[in-house]
């Protein structure tokens, strides 16, 4: 392959008579800098452009959440209602669609798919990427402007895409046309999606996606062993302090036990620090500032150190990127890690089949010193978008935010049942109380196609074989609200300079070789005074004119 | 370019070779005549001329992005994107070369290039002298089995079968505990990350690189070898004064195409394991490049840092094929 790519790159040399390229001195002379300027949106904008909320929601809630956090159901409703009678897909024109999955991919001749098509009126034809390497595959897509009629796209991936902020206009339709304001009320399921959701879906003042709602706002959580912690009667933490005493206990390195995987994000909340917006943070003298700059982010870097030199943290996590922290969690060799709450359910779900008793716990929430409140990042109202290819025709946009209206359906509906857990007696069975229990042939076809295709009303919803699930994460999540960062930029979309936002890799580097013991602690501050030299200062003020423009 | 090669020669079998090295070669038939004798040959080689026309040729016109400040969504089309993208002369090298970080890269490109000329580019050699001893064939084809299917392994495995036997709740760290020792945890250690990276590509790819040296040894007459017998040379003075003049040609176009590869040492190795040793002792050119180019959306940067690589990498093949004449090899191509 090298030898290829020089070959390659030789014609692009001779065709260019780079040959002028001989002295930095001349390079110099006659160029400018790339990279973007950076950009923000106005949250003003957004207001106009927004559906009109009508509440779409059918069942009462067993657990009620705190908001942002989603309601709760144990049961599952008797009478389902059937929300859209009509076929959505009129013109019987297939809908071509993208949307990312973790996992193996389903077969292509799938019974799930196509009974979900006929009730919509024509197939929809997926194609399934790797979630893990959607953002490449993504930025290939949308440069050669080669969209499906549907595009699934994950928040965090915005940030990864070249140029989204142009490429959004340049390959979506514009919605603001066709659910603005009362506009929605042609299709109620989108219109009862949350209207903070919406807000977050417009792009330079236009409405440019249909959100996914999230569920919980929370980017992580701290997940112990809570069956295998019981029996050996260790405590789940509570301060700092005992953070560190309970990876000591749980750390048995001569049977292959250590206690923790990668636990830097939980401590950075545990102390105190702001994380919504990348770190920085509006203080009480209105003053923009960055974690780096707290003596809150120093406690936890000089916490991280201890527990890397004691050496607390399973050593495969230690030395490669490779390392499944999932994997070990499963298999008894690590006892808490941190991640986000979207894996808590198939993790407890894969264990309870294999080995009964496995207890996934998420620990309430806590400071670190008694008495003092730790802070929860909120990582928005949106976890993902879907967008319409532009130029398809008035029609086919409307057939097509059908197709999303009906993907909306909420819990509660025969529409909801059925993408969610596919065909009774072909998918899943009914239990005594009427809760569907899922097949093989479901595992296999199911790859969340239509949950990832639009958003929903979000609920969190127990099943016949995790029985307390709902009532776990409620219990986490509603706890936890109080503690919820208020991040003075949300609802505004900040594209930073990619000056300052190259920046970050080179400080986090630093910052690792500290946590790492291969440059001393003391090393900190001087890593601080750099990158605010090299960027961070200039993206101070980039974030505080960002608020100043904003009235905030 | 092989192909032209063997049509030229083809024609001028009827002249006498000596006289063809001196002068010009006298033209024995026209052009037409020479397409109708070789069309079939061209005909063949058409499809590979194409597919280098399509996915080589074609695609090296993207690399004006490295003078532009490129985005993919100006203009109308893809391909206007190209046009009308911000033309900014040298500002992506400038970028590039303005940065200790990356110069720091470059240097730990060439000294993991150099430490592996030396410790890595021989094991191939040795290994298929090795095996070319083994006079079973069963057996050995049994061996280069073995030994060259590790390369079909992706990094990720090779780097977690290493940490299994070498890291710290490796085999080797785990046996140790048992035994009341501390190892010393070669994943996470920097000063000896280029011994790591260079087992584990001598693991993965040396079997594979043998093969091209394995043809060449059976290429070299065994009559050779019976006639040094017979005159009395030991297994050595064999090895001196016969394999290792018949691989001399083969050695030096490897090594020649290694040179011209020197700022190329691979992504993903280092990409797994940077965290693990550390920025200063892992980061090597295409890891700054996908960190400070792609991950930040400068794809221009990513576009220039590949000129750069390929330019260093044409003069270092010019550089040392020029050496390898005046030493008498044959280097990459011969010279007439």
């Amino acid at each position: 392959m090298g030898a290829s790519t020089s070959r390659r790159n030789f014609l692009g040399l001779v065709g260019l008579g780079a040959a002028s390229l001989a002295g930095t001195g001349l390079v110099t002379g006659c160029s400018k800098k790339p990279g973007s300027t950076g950009s923000a949106t106005n949250a003003e904008q957004a207001a106009g452009v927004v559906p009109t909320f009508k509440d779409s929601n059918l069942v009462t809630p067993d657990i009620k959440g705190v908001s942002p956090m989603a309601d709760g159901y144990v049961k599952y409703p008797t009478n389902l209602i059937d929300a859209i009678t009509d076929k959505p897909i009129t013109s019987g024109k297939p809908v071509t669609a993208t949307t990312p999955w973790w996992g193996p991919a389903p077969p292509t001749a799938n019974k799930f798919v196509e009974a979900v098509g006929a009730d919509l009126g024509a197939p929809i034809n997926f194609s399934i990427q790797d979630g893990n390497t959607y953002g490449d595959k993504l930025n290939t897509m949308l440069g050669a402007r080669d969209v499906p009629d549907l595009t699934c796209i994950p928040g965090w991936e915005i940030n990864k895409l070249a140029r989204f902020s142009d490429g959004v206009h340049v390959l979506f339709e514009d919605l603001t046309p066709y659910l603005a304001g009362d506009k929605a009320s042609a299709y109620p399921l989108l219109a009862g999606l949350d209207t903070a959701a919406w807000r977050d879906s417009v792009w330079g003042g236009k409405l440019m996606g249909v959100p996914f709602p999230t569920d919980s706002p929370y980017p992580t959580a701290f997940f112990v062993r809570q069956d295998v912690i019981d029996q050996r009667g260790v405590a789940a933490p509570t301060t700092l302090d005992e953070v560190y005493a309970f990876g000591k206990k749980m750390t048995n390195a001569d049977k292959g036990e250590w206690a923790y995987g990668d636990i830097f994000q939980e401590v950075l909340q545990i102390c105190g620090n702001p994380g919504s917006q990348n770190g920085w943070f509006k203080g009480a003298d209105g003053k923009v500032s960055h974690r780096y700059e707290t003596p809150e982010y120093k406690r936890a870097v000089e916490f991280m150190v201890r527990v890397y030199q004691d050496k607390l943290i399973h050593p495969e996590l230690a030395s490669s990127k490779g390392g499944d922290v999932k994997t070990l969690f499963k298999g008894g060799k690590i006892f808490a890690f941190a991640d986000g709450l979207g894996g808590w359910k198939e993790v407890q779900r894969e264990m309870t089949k294999s080995s009964p008793g496995f207890n996934m716990q998420a620990v309430k929430v806590f400071g670190a010193d008694a008495g003092k409140p730790p802070t929860r990042w909120s990582s928005g109202a949106t976890i993902m978008w879907t967008f319409i290819k532009k130029g398809l025709g008035k029609d086919r946009v409307e057939e097509l935010l059908r197709v999303l209206n009906y993907t909306a359906a909420p819990f509660g509906t025969k529409e909801y049942e059925l993408q969610n857990y596919g065909v009774e007696g072909t998918h899943f069975t009914r239990d005594a109380s009427g809760a569907p229990a899922t097949n093989d042939l479901f595992s296999k076809e199911f790859a969340n196609q239509f949950i990832f295709l639009g958003g929903r009303p979000p609920v969190v919803v127990s099943s016949p074989d995790l029985p307390n699930f709902a009532k776990d994460m409620l219990a986490w999540g509603n706890d936890a609200t109080q503690y919820l960062e208020k991040n003075p930029w949300e609802g505004i979309k900040v594209e930073v300079p990619t000056e300052q936002a190259a920046i970050q890799q080179p400080t986090d580097d630093k910052i690792t070789d500290i946590l790492r013991g291969r440059r001393p602690i003391s090393d900190f501050d001087k890593v601080v005074a750099e990158w605010k030299s090299s960027g961070g200062d200039k993206a101070r003020d980039f974030y505080a004119k960002v608020l100043a423009d904003n009235g905030r | 370019m092989s192909t032209s090669h063997t049509v030229q020669e083809a024609g001028t079998t009827k002249v006498p070779a000596p006289a063809a090295r001196s002068a010009r070669r006298p033209r024995t038939m026209s052009f037409g005549a020479r397409l109708r004798r070789d069309w079939p040959l061209i005909l063949m080689c058409l499809p590979a001329m194409l597919l280098l026309a399509v996915f080589h040729y074609l695609p090296a016109l993207g690399n004006i992005i490295a003078f532009q400040d490129y985005n993919p969504f100006a203009g109308d089309s893809p391909v206007q994107a190209f046009l009308s993208s911000e033309w900014i002369g040298f500002g992506n090298f400038q970028y590039l070369f303005e940065t200790t970080a990356f110069w720091d890269s470059v240097r730990n490109t060439l000294a993991i290039t150099a430490f592996q000329l030396v410790f890595y580019f021989p094991i191939p050699i040795a290994l298929a002298m090795l095996l070319n001893g083994i006079l079973s064939p069963r057996l050995r084809s049994f061996v280069q089995s073995v030994v060259y299917l590790p390369h079909f392994f992706s990094w990720v495995l090779v780097v977690s079968l290493f940490q299994m036997m070498l890291g710290g709740s490796g085999l080797i760290a785990q046996t140790a505990r048992e035994a009341g020792f501390t190892a010393p945890d070669f994943m996470t250690n920097p000063d000896t990350f280029y011994f790591l990276i260079t087992s584990q590509a001598i693991w993965k790819d040396a079997g594979w690189g043998m093969i091209v040296f394995l043809a060449a040894l059976a290429a070299i007459d065994p009559s050779l070898y019976e006639a040094a017998a017979a005159d009395g040379a030991g297994r050595w003075r064999r090895l001196w004064h016969i394999t290792l003049p018949g691989l001399r040609p083969v050695i030096v176009l490897l090594l020649i195409l290694r040179l011209g590869d020197a700022l190329n040492v691979g992504f993903e190795q280092f990409y797994l394991q940077r965290e693990a040793v550390g920025r200063d002792a892992a980061e090597v050119l295409d890891t700054y490049v996908y960190y400070q180019g792609i991950s930040v959306q400068q794809w221009g940067v990513g576009a220039a840092a590949g000129l750069f690589k390929a330019l260093i990498g044409l003069l270092l093949i010019l550089g040392a094929n020029k050496v390898a004449h005046k030493l008498g090899e044959q280097g990459i191509y011969s010279k007439k």
